[in-house]
């Protein structure tokens, strides 16, 4: 799920970039620092959209740099428990099948897969029916539901599932749905 | 649930007040190193500080003197030489001048140097000073090199 949050943090600047593109500066360094980072408590950052304020900076004794307090508005992406995802294949192995969704992996179990899904080590390892009208295989778009999330300081991992109604393969490789 | 916690973002009160571009740069000499708790009441203030010189608002009056003090002196030039001598901008015209402190010393004289003062009172409290407020004492003054 996207969200549109407040966010702030203290942005440490060296004295080269003082002068008068001093906020230019710090919203470049801003959108550096914290575009496509993940938080455990708020999860991926995609964008900044907006600096709110930047407050009055502080001196670092001993460095010569400057800490400014900023607030910004950012839409941050967060993984939920039975939530509902698109995602593309990256990986099939016997264990099952890696799937992303923009910055998070998904792992989606054999036990998840349907049980007239089986695993086939061809060229291109790939899960199939029996009568192969469906499979699943690298770049593969798969629409899947998140059953448990592993969610890390810096990082947050998903295992999916895609046995249940109106689950799994959507498109094949190339894009056709 | 996790829910929650968004509401918290969403529907958060988030005082927005509309600020001013920042009109060059802006610094401050702070006693310690205490985060910017109200560094959002601070804005206004530092703003109107750096743009109109005099002009300061404050809830009460200023009660400390109005001579910048040596240790205030050794440690404004002592940080703004650092600066000098890590690239940032000068704000001053050289005239020849390449030791950084001496930059400085000229910076403080001329009242350029970009910084405000945090005078922390015995129970907590601060006033702030800009540089260009103070009154630096002639006698002080000593020759480098």
């Amino acid at each position: 799920m996207f969200f549109h949050i407040y966010l702030d943090r203290n942005l440490q600047l060296h004295p080269r970039h003082f002068g008068p593109h001093l906020r230019d500066k710090l919203i470049a360094k801003l959108i550096q620092d914290v575009e496509g980072t993940c938080s455990g408590r708020h999860g991926f950052v995609v964008a900044v959209t907006a600096v709110e304020t930047i407050g009055s900076g502080l001196i670092r004794d001993g460095t010569g740099f400057v800490t400014f307090p900023v607030k910004y508005q950012c839409v941050v992406f967060r993984p939920f428990k039975g939530e509902i995802l698109e995602s593309v294949v990256t990986m099939v192995n016997k264990m099952g099948f890696f799937a992303e969704a923009g910055p998070v992996q998904i792992f989606v179990s054999n036990h998840l897969i349907p049980d007239d899904m089986a695993f086939q080590s061809d060229d291109v390892p790939n899960y199939k029916t029996s009568d192969g009208s469906v499979r699943i295989q690298k770049d593969s778009e798969v629409r899947l539901k998140i059953v448990g999330t592993r969610v890390d300081a810096t990082e947050i991992f998903c295992i999916g599932t895609i046995k249940d109604d109106f689950l799994g393969l959507i498109g094949d490789p190339g894009g056709a749905t | 649930m996790a829910d929650e916690d968004y509401n918290d973002y969403d529907g958060g009160d988030v005082g927005y007040e509309e600020e001013p571009p920042e009109p060059d740069i802006e610094d401050e000499v702070a006693e310690g190193d205490e985060e910017n708790d109200d560094a959002r009441d601070f804005d206004g203030l530092e703003t109107d500080t750096l743009v109109d010189g005099a002009e300061v608002r404050t809830d009460k009056p200023r009660k400390t003197t109005k001579y910048m003090t040596k240790y205030e002196r050794a440690r404004v030039l002592g940080t703004r030489a650092l600066q000098i001598s890590m690239n940032a901008p000068v704000m001053v015209n050289l005239e020849g001048e390449t030791d950084p402190l001496e930059i400085a010393m000229k910076e403080l004289r001329e009242r350029k140097i970009p910084f405000t003062i945090r005078r922390y009172l015995p129970d907590g409290s601060y006033e702030d000073w800009g540089v260009d407020e103070l009154i630096v004492e002639d006698s002080w003054r000593r020759q480098v090199g």
